[in-house]
């Protein structure tokens, strides 16, 4: 398995690096996502979440811009506690009919951006953004679905710790995540991750190494 | 008003209603922020978008041409000329009125001594909330404008809160003045200029200056040390906005390295486009030492968004008149009876001469020595090309501030306009202070901007209540969020009651809150205020 590439250290002045052929993710997800982020591809999310922003938490934390699209309701202090550097985050909360070229304005600067499409992307929509992507080696992370993405990531199952009936407080949450895509990630993984984990943060959770029968994707 | 001081020079200021930055001037949007205003300031409405301004001023430039642009939405012109041709200022006032109502935009004017007490006038022209007493001259207009006498700014200004001084240069001062028990314009106005000084220094100064009705600093005329100017040529002429807009970038560059070589800063910036038919159109667009190159760059964009002036005063002449050079050679517009082309221009641009306008002294800018995230040039260029779509409010930048709830936790700042350096880190409130019962982390994924209404009932069916003592009446058990199916609550905690800004009438609120996890597995974060259940935010 490859280990994943690091961000080479760059003064906080220069641009991104155009030609390393990954962007981190954090620990708790590589095995889902091995290698990380390929550059110039499309990560879907079954749906806007905290795995969402746990997935682009990585490489932000590395250095990489960020910008969300269509997220009105993005929590940044759950962002944050996740990882990601707030001050390195662009929010376009009402991207309005034009959003295609919000993307794709957005990926000429910000290597990662978060995407809640409006509705159901066309196939001309898709194939104009993913000429995008490979020309400026962003990573388009999109909640929700996304046709012909190279990786997919399912919230199959979730269980919140620390709470009871009537007394207790939301602690953390085991969430169950089904990983599959295409090429070398063809293979779909199932991983126990804390998402959130005590503190806010996103560490690895695993019961089960080995991925369970008939928990392929039904979405 | 004391001998010597030259009044100010009178200025019209026309205020449009409704586009995104209009409300700046008199320091509205920062108050919204103020005491846990929250992520309220991303949220405005953008009725127009900052190049449609663009045919107001045109209409504006019919009066006078030398308008400038405050911002998308607040333009400015000296009254004097215009004033003594059509016939007074009254007649002025309503006669911009009509011609921007034409064109199917509403606007207020306002006439006084100065920029600050003319913004102030257009404001509350109309509508907008009057001053306390009654303004020195009643509105000329029946329309939308204010007339404020010459010599009577001061008094005009005086019922004004302090909070209108709020620029981005004393936003500070704007909150301290009213906890030194000084709340309008007229009680700082009476205080002696220099206890002013000694007090509150520069920034000081400069608002008490404004609050007596003068110009922010005394004039200081001198001739411009040499042409700080700068131009470029195009030939063949540009047929595009996009090579224009990227050579003002360089442009922009120049001019402000000439101006940092002599220690200047422009208050204006003159943007001149000429088109190969001779053509031209002249603007000029606030700048205060704050814009960057790129932020120019995009002022010319917007300027050539509306195309050449509709009719050319003289059409297609041999000769340039003037401003090109005589090296701008005249080639007839080979697509001019199609009018403008689909993304081109009728003709094209031969020339464009930005030109720094009243240079005042550099005061420098500091910026953090921690803590702030420099903003790289590709970034910066992302952002301001999608302002140029959405407006300048849809890009928003977050800042972690204090507060109890998700929603307070995060402010949301345009982007650019330099106001990103002007931020106090923190904001309202400062996210490293304690919060006594604001809701601990892990913090919930999705904030609502706006909560949404929810019913919460117990095994009966019965709305749960929670009593002034924080006693729940009976445990929830079914919970159904804006007109959604009902789903079974298997596990809650709370009430945690919270009381704040108990001391401000309309701030305060008075909330219990909840976390509940439903049957589904969904965990949200709901509070009861007043009888009615509101769903706050969703831990997904």
């Amino acid at each position: 398995m490859a280990r994943p590439t690091p961000l080479p250290l760059r003064r906080h002045d220069e641009g991104p690096v155009p030609d390393a052929g990954m962007l981190p993710v954090l620990p708790a997800l590589r095995e889902l996502l091995p290698g990380g982020l390929r550059r110039g591809t499309v990560v879907a999310v079954g749906g806007w979440g905290l795995l969402c922003l746990a997935v682009v938490a990585g490489a932000s934390a590395a250095g990489a811009w960020c910008a969300a699209v269509g997220l009105p309701q993005l929590g940044v202090a759950a962002a944050a506690e996740a990882g990601l550097d707030p001050g390195r985050l662009l929010l376009v909360p009402d991207a309005g009919v034009r959003w295609p070229q919000v993307v794709a304005s957005l990926l000429d600067g910000c290597e990662l951006v978060l995407l809640r499409p409006p509705g159901r992307p066309s196939a001309q929509v898709r194939a104009r953004l993913a000429a995008t992507l490979r020309r400026c080696g962003g990573v388009l992370v999109a909640a929700g679905g996304w046709e012909g993405a190279q990786a997919r990531l399912l919230v199959a199952g979730q269980e919140w710790a620390g709470i009871g009936a009537g007394h207790g407080r939301l602690r953390a949450r085991r969430v169950q995540v089904v990983a599959d895509g295409r090429g070398v990630a063809a293979r779909s993984r199932t991983r126990w991750l804390w998402l959130p984990g005590p503190d806010g943060s996103v560490g690895s959770a695993d019961r089960l190494t080995t991925p369970a029968p008939g928990m392929r994707e039904t979405g | 008003m004391t001998a010597g001081e030259g009044l100010p020079e009178r200025v019209l200021a026309i205020w449009c209603p409704g586009w995104p930055d209009a409300g700046r001037e008199t320091g509205t949007a920062g108050n919204d922020a103020g005491p846990g205003g929250g992520a309220a300031p991303g949220a405005g409405q953008r009725a127009h978008r900052a190049p449609e301004f663009g045919q107001v001023v045109s209409v504006v430039e019919g009066f006078c041409p030398r308008v400038e642009v405050l911002r998308p939405g607040a333009c400015a012109i000296g009254v004097r000329g215009p004033a003594r041709y059509f016939g007074g200022e009254a007649a002025l006032a309503a006669k911009i009125i009509d011609a921007v109502a034409d064109g199917g935009i509403a606007c207020r004017v306002g006439i006084a001594d100065g920029l600050f007490a003319a913004c102030l006038a257009a404001r509350h022209a109309r509508g907008a909330r009057p001053p306390p007493t009654v303004p020195p001259v009643p509105p000329a207009h029946p329309g939308a404008a204010t007339l404020v006498a010459p010599g009577r700014a001061r008094a005009f200004l005086a019922p004004f809160p302090v909070s209108v001084l709020n620029s981005p240069g004393d936003a500070d001062l704007a909150g301290l003045l009213p906890r030194l028990g000084i709340r309008t314009l007229g009680e700082f106005a009476s205080l002696p200029a220099a206890d002013v000084v000694n007090r509150f220094g520069a920034p000081g100064v400069i608002a008490h200056r404004l609050a007596r009705g003068l110009d922010p600093r005394p004039l200081a005329p001198r001739p411009p040390p040499a042409d700080l100017s700068v131009s470029v040529e195009f030939d063949p002429p540009a047929r595009q906005a996009e090579p224009v807009v990227f050579a003002a970038k360089a442009l922009a560059g120049r001019m402000h390295d000439g101006l940092a070589a002599g220690g200047l800063a422009c208050v204006r910036v003159r943007v001149q486009a000429v088109w190969e038919d001779g053509r031209e159109i002249t603007r000029l667009w606030r700048h205060d030492g704050l814009l960057s190159a790129l932020a120019v760059a995009e002022r010319v964009r917007w300027q050539l968004a509306d195309g050449p002036p509709a009719q050319p005063g003289p059409p297609p002449v041999p000769a340039p008149p003037a401003a090109s050079k005589p090296a701008a050679v005249q080639v007839p517009a080979p697509r001019e009876a199609g009018g403008r082309a689909a993304d081109g221009y009728p003709g094209g641009i031969t020339l464009l001469r930005l030109a720094p306008d009243q240079l005042v002294r550099d005061q420098g800018r500091q910026l953090g020595l921690w803590g702030d995230a420099v903003v790289t040039d590709r970034v910066a260029r992302a952002a301001v090309r999608v302002q140029a779509m959405l407006g300048h409010d849809a890009v928003t930048r977050p800042v972690l501030a204090g507060g109890r709830s998700p929603d307070e936790q995060v402010t949301l700042v345009p982007y650019g306009g330099g106001h990103d350096r002007m931020l106090p880190p923190g904001g309202p409130g400062r996210a490293g202070e304690p919060w006594p019962g604001r809701i601990p982390p892990p913090s919930p994924a999705t904030v609502y901007p706006a909560p949404l209404p929810a019913r919460i009932t117990d095994g009966s069916g019965a709305t749960v209540a929670v009593s002034g003592r924080g006693v729940v009446s009976a445990p929830p058990a079914r919970m159904s969020a804006d007109g959604a199916p009902w789903l079974a609550v298997t596990a809650w905690a709370g009430p945690w009651p919270v009381t704040e800004r108990w001391w401000h009438p309309h701030t305060a609120r008075r909330r219990a809150r909840f976390q509940l996890v439903t049957e589904d597995g969904a965990a949200w974060l709901v509070a009861v205020q007043a009888g009615r259940w509101l769903i706050e935010a969703r831990y997904d």
